[in-house]
Formats: structure tokens, sequence, C-alpha cells
């Protein structure tokens, strides 16, 4: 449990992170997912409860414990005048037994980049610097927080694959991400958390499974009122508007598309973009409460 | 034990390759040190190379091939002869007038080399003729003085040793021709010639040596005040100590560094500032003896202290900025720094005692020999120490290491 003032960011949560997984934090800002990895890094210390780690209780992550961990930021920056190499000598020296700084630059793929000032590296070159970092000390548990957030796609795919290969060594990694589909793509374990609380947890597959049979159908129709979308909720389990996209919940997915386009004819309307997809991580958070996780 | 050198290294290193520290850190205190030399010293007055250099010959003039004191003089009268019409010559002579007391005219223009009006007095020995003859045969008493020719100049005032260097050129010039003269040019006969240092043997003093302790302690009081906050607020700021919080790493170990990289700086400093006041200016202050030393870790020391109270006042760096700014002028020039601040009005005087700067600079000058010292040396001391303690003391309770939410 942690309090800022009279704000309760985490409520009495309780998970296990196992060895070989990706253990995914998901939620809205504020839900007290930076707040949770925090305690775990050590940054902070609960008001209540206790981690047990590497098979030890402690109130706060203490240097032990760190010496077995690797930490990646959301806001990972470095001194802008140090170049690459001085930036993983600085922090292989914290570490009692670090790998060679030559073998951390051909993980992360920054060997010719060596000797260039931080300041002079692209996003994705400096996200991967920070990977490497964090994975100087060849550490058993990774925290990986918000890891690809503002990279292109080509960067967040090079992050995913060194991602996959720390799961493929055995190293436990905890993700935050605001990504539902890098989320679904690398996690063996999802956590949602709201409001400081968990609301859900398991595999991706188990908590979309939780929505049951449903088809999701989205597509876009224009300037439409509420009162319009009343005719279409009828004929399936759920019609929502969000802007111009319309999300339509279905178990029966026929009879709705024949109830769907006889609305849309009915209306004079354009179905644009028009989506049908099984429900995704983002479906499970709306269906438990009613907001999209990005809002 | 790595750590904390690499994290003094990575101080010393952003020192180096960011220009606007750099500039803050070593060119402005040369600048300064340069300004004021050549402001209060005396040199630079026209920018030329032109050299006011008063002769006098202090024997009788014999005429003849054998009055090498006449040869002597022709060849400064030349040096003072424009090479071309407009041209400056090299050379402005200063003679005594014929009826003048020529004792006295050396008395008057040592004074002027004293005030950085003249760069140098040249004295030809009254018996100079008859003891170089001697010499040249080899039939002297073997007294070298004897035969000297006396070069009188300022060691503070590069503009006097630069014509001193040019007068000895000049009498090197000579001693062939007369020795061409008498046939007996011989490479290992000079004609000897003594420099005596007009600065240090009046017992005044050159105002590089007052001036150069200070533009040091200056050095390591904007390294601190600015260096130390601006660096530990952006580091803190930008969440890069936050990446150290997450390691092995902590705050004592990464202090220790910090203060290691910290006091590198300031040994650098005072490498580039001391070689400049030296060999540029000539400043004769002798700091490789204990007690200035352990004056130059004090202040070192003092403002590093000074500089984790800043940061420990502001959130932000450019709050941090805005209150070394509000302190940094009334310290630095109500501390002694560059010029004596005894006779300064009542307000003033507060601030100068207050001010670790006026017992900083006190003690250092004290302990090089440039000054007796306004103060004790406890109090020199130990009011340096007493603001380290204060300073330590508020910024352990205030200084935060991470980023508030």
């Amino acid at each position: 449990m942690k309090h800022y003032g009279e704000v309760c960011a985490v409520d009495g949560i309780s998970f296990f992170i196992r060895r070989a997984s990706v253990f995914t934090i998901l939620g809205p800002n504020g839900a007290g997912k930076t707040t949770t990895l925090e305690i775990l890094e050590g940054i902070r210390e609960p008001d209540a409860g206790e981690i047990e780690v590497f098979g030890t209780r402690v109130r706060r992550v203490d240097r032990t414990v760190k010496e077995r961990m690797g930490v990646l930021l959301q806001e990972a920056n470095f001194e802008p005048y140090l170049k690459v190499k001085e930036v993983l000598h600085l922090f292989a020296s914290f570490f009692k037994h670090p790998l060679s700084v030559d073998s951390i630059l051909d993980k992360i793929a920054l060997a010719e980049k060596a000797n260039a000032h931080v300041k002079t590296l692209s996003g994705g070159q400096k996200q991967r610097l920070a990977l490497g970092a964090a994975l100087v000390n060849d550490p058993d548990l990774v925290f990986l927080d918000e890891p690809t957030t503002g990279l292109d796609p080509q960067a967040r795919r090079n992050i995913w694959s060194i991602i996959a290969d720390l799961k493929a060594q055995e190293k436990a990694i905890v993700l935050t991400t605001h990504y539902m589909e890098e989320a679904e793509a690398l996690s063996d374990y999802v956590c949602i958390m709201d409001h400081g609380k968990i609301i859900a947890e398991g595999s991706p597959q188990e908590l979309s499974a939780r929505l049951g049979q449903e088809t999701i159908i989205e597509f876009t129709a224009g300037a439409l009122s509420s009162e319009a979308l009343v005719p279409l909720a009828e004929g399936c389990k759920s019609a929502r508007m969000d802007g111009e996209l319309v999300t339509v919940e279905t178990e029966d997915l026929i009879s709705t598309m024949e109830h769907l386009l006889a609305w849309a004819k009915g209306h004079g309307l354009e179905l644009k973009n028009m989506v049908v997809r099984q429900p995704n991580l983002e479906d499970v958070f709306l269906s438990l409460t009613g907001r999209r996780i990005r809002e | 034990m790595k750590g904390i050198l690499l994290i003094a290294r990575v101080h010393l290193i952003t020192a180096f390759r960011e220009r606007v520290t750099l500039f803050w850190f070593l060119l402005f205190p040369m600048f300064l040190l340069v300004v004021l030399t050549l402001i209060f010293s005396g040199l630079g007055n026209g920018g030329s190379t032109n050299f006011s250099v008063a002769i006098v010959n202090m024997g009788p003039s014999t005429g003849g091939a054998t009055d090498f004191a006449a040869l002597v003089e022709s060849v400064f009268d030349r040096a003072a002869t424009p090479s071309e019409p407009g041209k400056e010559p090299l050379f402005s002579l200063v003679k005594p007038a014929p009826d003048e007391d020529k004792d006295a005219f050396i008395e008057r223009e040592q004074k002027a080399v004293r005030l950085g009006n003249l760069a140098a007095v040249v004295v030809i020995p009254p018996d100079f003729n008859q003891q170089l003859m001697q010499s040249i045969a080899g039939t002297g008493a073997g007294d070298a003085s004897v035969n000297k020719i006396v070069v009188y100049q300022d060691e503070a005032n590069a503009g006097s040793q630069m014509a001193t260097s040019i007068i000895k050129q000049i009498i090197s010039g000579i001693d062939r021709e007369i020795l061409a003269r008498t046939g007996k040019f011989d490479e290992q006969k000079d004609i000897p010639t003594d420099t005596i240092w007009i600065g240090n043997a009046s017992g005044e003093l050159p105002y590089v040596d007052f001036l150069l302790p200070g533009i040091i302690l200056m050095g390591f009081f904007v390294t601190g005040l600015f260096g130390v906050p601006g660096a530990i607020l952006f580091a803190r700021d930008r969440q890069i100590l936050r990446r150290y919080w997450v390691t092995p790493l902590t705050t004592p170990r990464y202090l220790a560094g910090f203060a290691l990289g910290h006091v590198g700086l300031c040994v650098v400093q005072f490498f580039f500032l001391y070689i400049l006041g030296r060999f540029a200016f000539g400043a004769s202050v002798n700091f490789a003896q204990p007690a200035p030393i352990l004056f130059l870790l004090l202040g070192s020391v003092t403002f590093l202290a000074f500089g984790f109270f800043i940061a420990s006042l502001a959130k932000t760096p450019n709050a941090g900025m805005a209150i070394a700014n509000i302190l940094n002028m009334p310290m630095m020039f109500l501390g002694g720094l560059f010029f004596p601040v005894g006779g300064l009005p009542l307000v003033l005087r507060i601030i100068v005692f207050i001010n670790p700067l006026t017992y900083l600079s006190d003690g250092l000058r004290m302990s090089l020999g440039v000054e007796a010292g306004t103060f004790s040396l406890p109090m020199t001391v130990g009011v340096p120490l007493a603001w380290i303690l204060v300073c330590v003391l508020v910024a352990s309770r205030r200084l935060k290491w991470d980023v508030e939410r």
C-alpha cells in the first residue's frame, strides 16, 4: 500500500512474477502502475506491505537485490555529453559482476555508436542504450517501464526482439505499456490495474476469454447522434460511439451484420474502415471499467 | 571504488565537453586574470611593441675604438631610431640631462619601472671600458661583476620582461662587435649582464601576485556556486540520478565521486590559472607549500558545500541558477578577491565580514606571504569551516535526491 497525501496510489495489491516470463502491468495513467514499479525497484518504500524477492522478504529493496536487478525507467536519460561506451562503463562500475561493455554493445546493436555522444543518438538508439544500462549486470529480474513509448515501428520491433531474447535467457521481466498489441504479443501474464487496485489478471488469452464468444465490429460513420444508435443496439449485445468510431459487440455475428447493414441503409450511412475482430485487452478493460485505457 | 572514480570522471568530462561550463569554469577566470593584470599592471598602454628604456653611462666618454660604453649607447640609439619614416622604433630612450646627477637619475627611473611607466633601466658601470679590456686581454682581477651591464626590470610586468629579453639580445650582439674590433672574437666570452628584480627587492607587491590567488579562489567559487547545483539539479530533473538509485550505487558513494570530481576540476583550474599567471605575467607566488595547498583545498570544499546548499533550496535547475546569481555578485566582489576591501562603507562591510571568500582570500594570501593578513589564522580557517558545517546541515535536511511526486 502507498499513499501520496490523501490519494491512495497503490491499494492492497498482490501478485507473483515468475522466471522466464513477461509479467505486464496494464492500466490508464494514475492507475498505480508506476508507483508499484517504483516500490519494486527500491525507489519508494511502501506505507504497508512486503516484497518477497529472490526468496527474501524485504520492506524496501536493498543493494543485494539491486545487484540482480535491471531497470529501464520511463524517462531514460543519461548525461548528454557522455559517449555510449562511457555510459555503459559507468553503470558497469556500480555492480560487482558486470558483463563486458563490448558484449552489451553487441546485444543492443550499438557497437558502431560506441563513441557517439548520448545527445546525438536517436530516440530508438537512446532507448536501446537505456536497455543496455539495465542489462549491464546480467540481471535475473528486469523492469521495463513503457520501453517502446514514442518509438517508430522498427525501433519498437527491435526492443521486442531484445525482450524475447531476455525471456529465452530465463529472465523474469516486468513490463508496463500503453500498447495493447505489445502487451498481447509479449506477455505471459497480464495484471490490469485501476485506481490503485488489480481489477483483473491472467494470460492475455484468459482475459480475452472473459468476454465469452463475443465478436467486435468497428467502423466509422461520420457524425451520428446517440439517438441514432438506439435501433442499432437493439440488434446486438452493445453499441457504443467514441468520436466517429462505433464499436458493436455481438455473440451472433451473422444476424448482427444483417441488422447493421439494414440500419445503415435506413439512415443513409456509408460505413467506413469496418473491422471485425476478436476482443483484445483494451476491450477487457473497457468491459470492466466502461473506459478506455488511454482515456 | 571504481564507481566513485567513474562518477568523478563523468563530472570532469562533462565540464570539459560542455562549452558553457567550460567557459565559466576555465575561460572566464583566465580572461579576468588577463584583463585585470593588463589594466592594473600598466602593460598594454598603446598596445605597440615600443618599450620605454632608460640608459645611463656612469663613466666618462673617452672616444676612440676602445670606448665600448659609447658603442653600447650608440646601439641603443639606433634601436630608438625609426627604421623607416612613420614606423615606431623598438625603444624610446630616456637619458640623464648633461648636468643631471646620474645616481638620482637611476633612482628616479627605477621608480618609473616599479610604477610600470618604464620597461627597464640599463646602467653601464663607470669603469666598464677598462674592465672589459682587461677581461678580453685576460689580465683582469677575476671579479666578473665589475664589467657587468646592469639591467633593472620588474618581473611582474610582462612588458618589462619582454624589453629585458630584447636588451639581452642586443648586448649579445654588441659583445660580438667588441670582440671583432679587438680581434679576439670568442664565442665563450660574453659581456656578462645582470638583472635586478625591482618589484620584489623594493618590498612592493606586484599586482599579479595579489590578484592570482584571488582569481584562483574566484574560479573555485564559480565552479561551486554554479557548477555544483547545476550538475545536481539537472541530473535530478532529468531523472539521471533516479537511474543511479535503482543500481547498487548509494548516495554516499555518489557524493564521494561528485566531490572528488569537483576537487579535480579545481585542480585543473588552478594549474591553468597558475601557468597563465606565472608565464604570461611573471607571478612569483609559491603555492607549493602545505599552508596554501590546505587553504586551496578548504576553498574548494567550502564552495562545494555552498553548491549543495543552493541545490537544497531550489526545486528546478533554473531556480538554482537564479539563487546562485543572487549570491554571486555580492560574494565575488565583496570578498577581497580583486581589491582590498578594508575601506568599504559599513553596509558593504557586513557582507565582507560574513563572506567566506574574505577569510579564504586573506588566509591564502597570508600563507603565500603576499599579504600580512587582516584576520587571525583561526578566523581564516574557522569561518569557512563554519560555513561548510551550516551548508552541509541544511543540505542534509533539505536536499532531495529524486524528483518529487
